[in-house]
Order: structure tokens, then sequence, then C-alpha cells
């Protein structure tokens, strides 16, 4: 298997957040919501890629307790620059996901 | 009173299908602008789109968004950034606003014909606010170079570019054409935000992101990691396409749009992208280079999701993966060398420091890429300035519309990848731009590049001051070396104290 090949086979996923409060918030989130889940954070200084092996969700209530104050799922777009895998959307969690592990 | 969730009466609400009556399906749907396939109105229904908004979501989220990139640019408008910048970043500034805003209004209008035309219900209704989105990236990025007009005509091109027959616009004009208003609804959902939005757009709205953070010019990295986030949402709209086409036996076909559509793209982004995050940016703002950039978001991020979607890695593969290594270094030298035809001025990119980062980066550059600068640094050391210009025209691929670019020194692969096709001979940069060309001749057969129209007659006086004319370029506009030349002295210096 070639290096480019190996790079490509990777089961991560998550969001790719703009950095900043909210950033901040879905990292501590991404934790207590994916407890059996090693997260990885990547800091990019202008973004953060943060992951884990083959699910990662984010609940609404993880992120209101992160933020201390009410938060809609739909307001996690204002920072939400990119995601690897695929996604699901909803009023109370958002989910990251691949259908296929390689 | 409490508000349902947005999930208990979206699907209702947006499945705006009906049964036409007064004219035929065909008639609503005309198949070269709907691109349905002959797969029946009911299959399209069952469209899913993964990334779901409502209209009131949608305004109190963009509200907030473009308070948030507004205020960024108000706070920081008084520092006069722009004025204490180093010249190679300036150039990467003032290239991006010439090349992408008018990309993003052509995407505006594809997105309105997947709203019209798509028979997907979901794709119509997300494709809306995609027309939307695209809209507010066109006015951002016309506003925010808007107020760097005082420092020179070179920021106009952001209104300019696209609307000349400037060469590298008539490239990137070639590839948004072909991706987003030349085609039926279904393959601009795939082309255009699958393969382009999902795929390149991260590399130029948030690889460049970092760079921007990392040079100090945060203002820039508000304003397209935020656009980024319109992306995200409304590029969704290619997945659930793909898996209509390939539930229904149009697996092959679907692989071969996104299959053009990423070599179109990296083309694009190869002369675009790749000079201004390798050389433009200062050594010391690069977070990563052109090449690690690809590799986290194409190829372990995109191209991932592609597999996970069904489908393959393209054919290509082996080809893309070894050409990371050169053509952004071959378009670079192409670009500092016809620097007069361009609207920014390009920084070489090339001081000792460059050079120790593009060996570490790109192991053998000095071998092959460096020993050309070799000869332009000399030649400008020793006053021949003159010898750094060009004096003949480069050949130019019929599919990118770029020079066909190629590894000089101890690597030379130098090719051209002819086809006679109708009695007229064609030139591509590589098996693959020809492939693009040979699978679909009737989308790009006739077209002149801005050779041809040299030959042709078509600019007059048929040199370069007619063709800066034709090109739309005043004197002020021209690129020139975005440093002065100023690079060269630590080369001077260094050879005045081995003397």
């Amino acid at each position: 298997m070639s290096k480019f090949d190996a790079l490509l086979k990777n089961n991560r996923v998550g969001p790719v957040m703009r950095a900043g409060e909210v950033a901040e918030a879905v990292k501590e989130a991404a934790v207590l919501d994916n407890p059996d889940k090693r997260v990885t954070i990547e800091d990019m200084n202008a973004y953060l890629r943060i992951s884990a092996e083959g699910e990662l969700i984010l609940t609404r209530a993880t992120l209101e307790e992160c933020l201390g104050r009410p938060f809609k799922m739909q307001e996690l777009e204002v920072n939400l620059s990119s995601f690897a895998g695929q996604i699901a959307t909803g009023s109370d969690r958002f989910r990251f996901y691949f259908k296929h592990s390689l | 009173m409490a508000l349902l969730k947005r999930e208990d009466w979206y699907d209702l609400a947006r499945t705006t299908s009906w049964t036409p009556s007064y004219v035929s399906e065909e008639v609503l749907f005309p198949e070269e602008m709907s691109g349905s396939r002959g797969i029946p109105m009911q299959v399209w229904e069952t469209y899913d789109e993964p990334y779901k908004t409502s209209y009131p979501e949608y305004v109190s989220i963009q509200r907030e968004k473009d308070a948030g990139t507004y205020s960024v640019k108000a706070a920081l408008e008084r520092a006069a950034f722009v004025d204490k910048a180093d010249p190679g970043w300036v150039s990467t500034m003032i290239a991006h606003y010439g090349a992408i805003p008018l990309g993003e209004y052509l995407a505006s209008i594809g997105e309105a014909r997947m709203a019209r035309f798509s028979k997907a219900p979901g794709n119509r209704n997300m494709a809306v606010f995609g027309m939307m989105d695209e809209n507010r990236h066109t006015q951002l990025q016309l506003f925010f170079p808007h107020a760097n007009i005082k420092r020179g005509r070179q920021w106009d091109w952001a209104h300019k570019a696209l609307r000349t027959n400037e060469w590298a616009a008539v490239a990137a004009r070639s590839l948004f054409d072909d991706i987003t208003t030349a085609r039926d609804a279904i393959s601009t959902a795939i082309m255009l935000t699958f393969a382009f939005e999902t795929g390149f757009t991260n590399m130029q709205f948030l690889g460049l992101a970092a760079d921007a953070a990392e040079t100090g010019d945060h203002t820039f990295a508000s304003l397209i990691s935020s656009i980024q986030t319109d992306e995200s949402r409304h590029s969704q709209q290619g997945g659930p396409a793909l898996k209509i086409l390939i539930e229904n036996g149009k697996q092959a076909e679907a692989q071969q749009l996104v299959d053009v559509a990423i070599w179109r793209s990296w083309k694009l982004f190869s002369v675009l992208t790749g000079p201004i995050m390798d050389y433009y940016t200062p050594v010391a703002g690069r977070k990563l280079s052109f090449k690690e950039f690809m590799l986290e978001w194409i190829v372990g991020q995109f191209e991932r999701q592609l597999l996970d979607m069904g489908l393959e890695k393209p054919w290509y593969w082996d080809i893309l993966m070894r050409d990371l290594d050169s053509t952004h270094h071959g378009m670079h030298l192409g670009v500092w060398f016809w620097r007069r035809t361009v609207w920014w001025n390009p920084a070489a990119g090339v001081t000792p420091e460059d050079r120790e980062w593009l060996e570490a980066k790109y192991p053998g550059w000095n071998k092959n890429w460096g020993r050309c600068w070799d000869v332009i640094t000399d030649n400008l050391l020793n006053g021949r300035e003159a010898l750094t210009h060009p004096e003949t025209l480069p050949l130019i691929c019929h599919m990118c519309n770029l020079p066909i670019a190629c590894t000089p020194g101890d690597g030379w692969d130098g090719q051209d990848w002819p086809l006679e096709h109708a009695g007229r001979l064609y030139h591509f940069g590589s098996e693959v731009d020809r492939w693009c060309f040979e699978i679909n001749p009737d989308q790009y057969k006739g077209h002149q590049t801005i050779v041809d129209r040299f030959l042709a007659g078509l600019i007059l006086p048929p040199n370069l001051k007619g063709a800066l004319k034709y090109m739309g370029l005043a004197p002020s506009e021209q690129g020139q070396d975005a440093h002065g030349y100023a690079w060269i002295e630590k080369f001077r210096a260094a050879k005045a104290a081995a003397a």
C-alpha cells in the first residue's frame, strides 16, 4: 500500500471548527458525548479539526452545558467550516460518521 | 405554545413536487436542464439531504455570520494591515479576490438552476439557500477588497478579472462554466457541490485561512473561513444525488462526473493556490505546504468520503499523487516569468530560506526547479533583467487553458498529449486533460486558447503590447516582481562574502 493509500484509508470523522468560543465548547463536548472514543484535536490556528474513529456525536444538551448558555444545534453552522465523514443533522444532535470502515 | 422540531415537519414541507396538468413533466423539467437520466420522479423524491436547514434558521444564522465577519473587518481596518503586510501576502489577496468573487456569482446561477430544474425536491430546497450563499460570497469578496482600491488598481480586479480575456481568468471561467453553468442540475450537484465544494474549496478557504492567521491577516482568515461554513452546508447536495445515481445503475457515469471535476479543479488550484501557499506567503506564515494541505483536505478527507459514498478512487490517482510534487512549481515559474500578464504581483519566493523550506517539503526541488531559479537569480545579479522575461508564447492545454507545465532539470518530463478531433489538432498537458476532452468532445471542441487567438490574428498588434491590451491589463495593473527583486540581495551578499 502506498503512503497515499494509507492516508486515504482512515476512519477519522468529525467537525472542523473556526477557532473561538464555540470550537472550545465542541472540543469539550466531543469528549463528553463520545465517552468510548479517543477524540483527537488538531489546532491549525484558524481552524480546529476535532475527530474520532468511525463516529462522533455532538448533542445540544452537552454543548449547552459546555457553553453555559442555551444553544440551538443549527447555531453550530456559524462556526462549522467543514467536516470529515458524512453528516446527519437534527434539532438535538449532529452525527458525523462513515458507513463503511476501512 | 411549543414549537415542533424541524424534523417533525421538514420532510412534508419541502416535498414540493406536484403532478403537472397544463404541461407535461418533460416540458416542466427538460432533460438537458434536469438531468434525471430516465430515473422516475418518485425516485428523485427520495433524495434526502443530510445537512438540513429551514428558512427562519437560515436567515438567523446568516445574519450572525455576517455580523461576525463585518465586525472583524471594522475592528481591524484602522490597523491598516495591508500597508504593513509582506508584498507576497498582498499578492495572495489580490490574486484570490480576482479569481474568486465572480466565480461565486456563477455558482449562484448554478444553484438557481438546480433550484428550478432538479427533480429532487430536497435538492431544489437546499439550492435556494445555496443560491443565496453564493450571492453572499460574491458581495463579501467584492466589498472587502473595495476598501483597498485606494492602494492600487490591481485590487479592482475583484470586479474586473473574470470579465476580461486575461489568461488566468479564461482558465478560471473555463472550469467554472464547465461545472456550474454548462451542465444539467444533477451534474452540477455532483461536479460543483460535491467535487469542487466538498473537496477543493476547503483548500482555498480553510487551508489559506490557516496561512492568513499565521501571517496576522485575521480579517481575511475570518472572511474566508466564514464563507466555508456556507459551503459546508450546501455542498452536501451532491451526496444524495450520487446515491440515487449509484442505486439506479448510473455509477460509472457518476464516477466520471466526479473524476472530471476533481481533475479540472486540481489543475486550476495548481496555478492559483499552489504558488500562493508555497511561494507568496512568507515562510513564517506557511502553516503547511500546498502538498500537505492537499493530502489533508483532498486525500484524507474528500477522497475518503467519496469511497464511503460507494465510488472509487479516480483512475488517474497515481498521476495525481505524483503531480502533487511538481505541477504547481511549474505553474509558479511560468506565472512569475510571464508576470506582466497577470493582475497581481507574483512573489518569486526563492530566497535562501525559501529554497531551504522548498527542499525540505519537496526533496529534489533544488536539482530541478532550483536550477531554473539559479539562472534567473544570476541574470538579475548581473543586471540582465530583460532576460527574466519571456520572448515566446507557452503551449496552452486545450482542457485547463493553462500552460503545459513539466519538470525541468534532472527530472525533465516535458510532453504534449495531442489529439486530432474532427480535423483539428488539440494539445493537452496530461493524459488526464486529454481524457476529459475525449469522453465529451462536444462540451469542449472549438474553444480557442489565448495562444490560438493570438495565432488566429485576434490579438493585435501581434506582440506583448497587443496581448496585454487584449487581456485588459493597463500598465499600472500588470504584474511585477512583488518585492522589486529585493530577494536577490541575500544572494549578492553571500556572493560578496564568498569572494
